[in-house]
């Protein structure tokens, strides 16, 4: 379009101008006023030097927001001590399941059964636990974060690598057996309903909200669907009386705290089911 | 068969007597963004009697998720996309007065669009991708649903890449003359849309799409949550393109009357694009991975948004007043008793009119970094973009579609009347839907939820209003199936002496206009510079100084 007759150069180039001065001062304006007099104000407020307070508005020194926070040096509780982190993930995405399989045989089996069902009231059966679930109750019952007296001297004997492989055995290989999921639920319409809408009143929320196969809970919640029923129990009372709390952030010890114990027995028996 | 040699029309009888070679091609365009949005009006009205105290059937939560994914998909990349390609095609041609160069190259968009719809609606309803529409991980959803949505954009970038070919093509045979300013626009719409899907394609190529196949375990939410921002706002601004292309270049002339002024147009539409892209933080005042200071330049630059959209109300009012007293009006109103309100555009620009009143308003407060505080992540947000899209933006769907019509089809509508019940229909089941809706946002309403327990006495005044939304969301599912009895052969009558459209003449209609108002280049320099400014660092503190990341939670398959 180069060497047009039809409009005058003039008139473009004061155009171009125009409209860059334009726009350059609309960007000049919100600069000035977010990063130079709005930190103005905000310092004394903030106790900061003018420097720091604008450093802090451009997002790139300490304190603000934008800028990676400090980490707490305070020492919590020993409870839990997995954290989701990636090294962890990758541990358990790159474990050998046939290692898994081997230590299941030699161990787990005697306990937990065939496949991961287990036929032991008492005994919660694995096949269908997320490889997640399993791992971290392995890696508590290593820490002592969760004590019982077969569990705690198996767990310490195992490398975290071992943990791992026959987390991920139960959690992706040994579903065959499908000891957890697939169920029919029959129960008393209230004990439904807690199960699937929670009680708003007590604050409790929905089981189903995290416990069953494929719900959006946490990565380590465990599926309760067809678990054995004193196993359930047994946990929900431990959890109820304080017994055992390697639970984070003391989720599941507030929420069996609000629940009557016969809300407890019926619930387990409405998660364990009927094997269709 | 038969033995008397029968001659076989050369072209199809319609083409023939519209002339349009479009005319197949806009058809099919509209026809799949008026039936996505059909269904879509069905799930609509069924959420929100779920969200009231009335029992709703199949109400579970992961029933209301997926009708939610659905229903933003339809509506937000089916329904506009489709729309804007489809009117796209049919300004080309119209417009441009000439047939297109590339009609080949706009049916092979218009299948990679089909296809990825099918893609995604299918991973919907199968129930593995009820994300809803917005991409924020670490939620994913099937791999199917994401790469479904990118062949739709693959298919909207042809349109693009058609659009501003024939606009090029078109200033080649015709040296400084200005580009008619319909067709100017929809090619400001398709450069806008180019540097819009960037921060979108960023995020799905290599965040979400990895993530979802599982190529990488976690994600880093602060950057998508960023990445997405840049394509937010602007999309909207995507789909609102249309409507203020019928207030410029359609509305005066079926009003009886003239554009105000071509140039306003001009800067209007530039501004739209250079305004709509360096603003997306605007959604994340309450985010925490950015400083104050980028918030606020992008708040600045947001509120010049309000400049362009007060330009046209000034410009479409004063064309309409142009309209009236040649219709022989007269007095400080008169002339707007004096306008053919029985005319579907001019209606539906006066409905329109209205509903960006009130959507225009709350959005200044969505925009404000201080109020937006008050009404974040409630209802508010929800109704906002129901009134301005749903209301204001779609109205204007309907009313193109009844412009252009009887040239598509070679067919007048069989009733005006029912037209015009359609669009007051639309008009006061959007305000009856939106208007409480917001209310109950500034109480607090929260949204993205599958139920609220109304028993719970904080919350139980709420669910009057909720029903009230709910009796505004069946009015509009009424709306939406009259819509498409009108435009089905059923409701067409006589024939239509229409062959083509024509165009809102200017009343001073520009002999040249500046090269900045009749092509692109600067306005483009000028995006890059400012999206330079407004997330260049917001951008690169990510790399800088990577934060820790989510670990990615797949929807579909659980955790292993």
């Amino acid at each position: 379009m180069a060497g047009e007759p039809v409009e005058p150069g003039t008139l473009d180039r004061r155009w171009r101008l125009m409209a860059s001065a334009a726009v350059g001062a609309v960007v000049v304006f919100g600069a000035v006023v977010g990063f130079l007099v709005l930190p103005g104000f905000q310092r004394a407020n903030a106790g900061l030097d003018l420097w720091t307070a604008i450093c802090r508005a451009a997002g790139i020194t300490e304190g603000s927001p934008a800028y990676r926070q400090p980490v707490s040096k305070a020492k919590a509780l020993p409870v839990s001590q997995v954290a989701w982190n990636e090294d962890v993930l990758e541990n358990l995405s790159g474990a050998n399941p046939q290692q898994g399989a081997q230590l299941a045989g030699q161990v787990c089996v005697s306990c937990h059964g065939e496949n991961g069902v287990s036929g032991t009231p008492g005994i919660p059966s694995l096949s269908g636990q997320s490889s997640a679930a399993i791992y971290k109750q392995l890696h508590d019952y290593r820490s002592g974060a969760r004590v019982n007296d077969q569990m705690t001297p198996v767990a310490q004997q195992l490398a975290l690598p071992q943990l791992a492989s026959t987390a991920v055995f139960y959690g992706r290989f040994a579903r065959e057996g499908l000891g957890l999921g697939g169920r029919d639920l029959p129960g008393e319409p209230e004990i439904v309903r807690l199960a699937r809408e929670g009680d708003s009143s007590r604050a409790l929320p929905a089981c189903d909200s995290c416990h069953v196969p494929g719900a959006g809970g946490p990565i380590e919640t465990p599926v309760i669907t067809g678990q054995n029923l004193e196993y359930l129990q047994a946990q929900l009372l431990a959890f109820k009386h304080g017994q055992r709390r390697n639970d984070v952030y003391r989720r599941m010890r507030d929420i069996s705290g609000k629940l009557s114990e016969e809300e407890i027995a019926a619930l387990s028996r409405y998660y364990r089911g009927v094997l269709f | 068969m038969a033995s008397v040699a029968v001659p076989v029309p050369a072209v199809d009888p319609a083409e023939a007597r519209t002339g349009l070679q479009t005319r197949k091609l806009v058809l099919s365009h509209f026809w799949v963004a008026f039936g996505a949005f059909a269904v879509a009006c069905v799930l609509g009205a069924w959420q929100m009697w779920a969200r009231s105290p009335l029992e709703a059937p199949a109400h579970t939560a992961s029933n209301y998720f997926r009708s939610v994914t659905l229903h933003g998909v339809s509506m937000a990349y089916v329904l506009s996309t489709f729309f804007i390609m489809g009117f796209g095609y049919f300004v080309a041609e119209t417009a441009l007065k000439r047939p297109l160069k590339w009609l080949r190259m706009s049916w092979i968009g218009f299948w990679v669009g089909i296809v990825g719809v099918l893609m995604a609606a299918l991973a919907v309803i199968s129930g593995r991708a009820s994300v809803l529409y917005t991409f924020y991980p670490p939620m994913t959803a099937t791999p199917w649903f994401y790469i479904g949505l990118v062949l739709v954009v693959v298919g909207s970038w042809i349109w693009c890449g058609v659009m501003i070919a024939e606009m090029i093509g078109w200033k080649r045979d015709n040296p400084g003359q200005p580009v008619p300013l319909a067709m100017y626009a929809t090619v400001a719409n398709a450069v806008m849309w180019l540097w819009t899907t960037v921060g979108v394609a960023a995020e799905l190529l290599f965040q979400v799409i990895p993530a979802s196949l599982g190529l990488v375990i976690t994600v880093d939410v602060g950057l998508s949550r960023t990445l997405f921002s840049w394509t937010l706002h602007a999309i909207v601004y995507f789909w609102l393109f249309p409507a203020y292309i019928a207030f410029y270049t359609m509305a005066p002339r079926e009003a009886g009357g003239r554009l105000f002024s071509d140039t306003m147009g001009r800067i209007t539409f530039v501004l739209f694009l250079i305004y709509s892209l360096p603003v997306g933080m605007h959604h994340l005042f309450m985010d925490p991975e950015h400083s104050s200071g980028f918030k606020f330049l992008q708040m600045t630059l947001t509120a010049l948004v309000s400049v362009p959209t007060l330009l046209t109300v000034f410009t479409i009012t004063a064309s309409m007043e142009l309209a009236g007293r040649m219709n022989g009006g007269s007095g400080l109103l008169g002339w707007v008793k004096a306008l053919p309100w029985k005319n579907p555009m001019t209606l539906a620009t006066g409905l329109a009119f209205l509903m960006l009143f009130f959507g225009g308003g709350g959005g200044l407060v969505n925009m404000s970094y201080g109020m937006n505080a008050m009404i974040h992540n409630t209802s508010w947000v929800t109704a906002h973009f129901h009134l301005i899209f749903g209301g204001t933006v779609v109205i204007m769907y309907f009313a193109i579609a009844y412009a252009i019509w009887p040239s598509l089809t070679g067919r007048e509508f069989a009733s005006l009347a029912r037209v015009r019940l359609q669009l007051w229909l639309w008009f006061i089941g959007m305000m009856v839907m939106t208007l409480p809706w917001h209310y109950l946002g500034l109480l607090g309403q929260w949204r993205r939820v599958a139920a609220f327990d109304y028993s719970n006495p904080i919350i139980a005044s709420w669910g009057p209003w909720v029903i009230v939304s709910l009796v505004g969301g069946v009015i509009l599912l009424v709306s939406a199936m009259l819509l498409i009895w009108n435009l089905l052969p059923q409701g067409l009558g006589r024939r239509s002496e229409q062959t083509t459209y024509h165009y809102a003449k200017a009343a001073h209609p520009p002999a040249h206009v500046p090269k900045a108002l009749n092509g692109f280049a600067m306005w483009n320099i000028i995006v890059g510079l400012l999206m330079l400014a407004a997330y260049g660092w917001p951008i690169a503190q990510f790399f800088a100084d990577p934060p820790p990341q989510a670990v990615v939670h797949h929807l579909d398959r659980g955790i292993d």
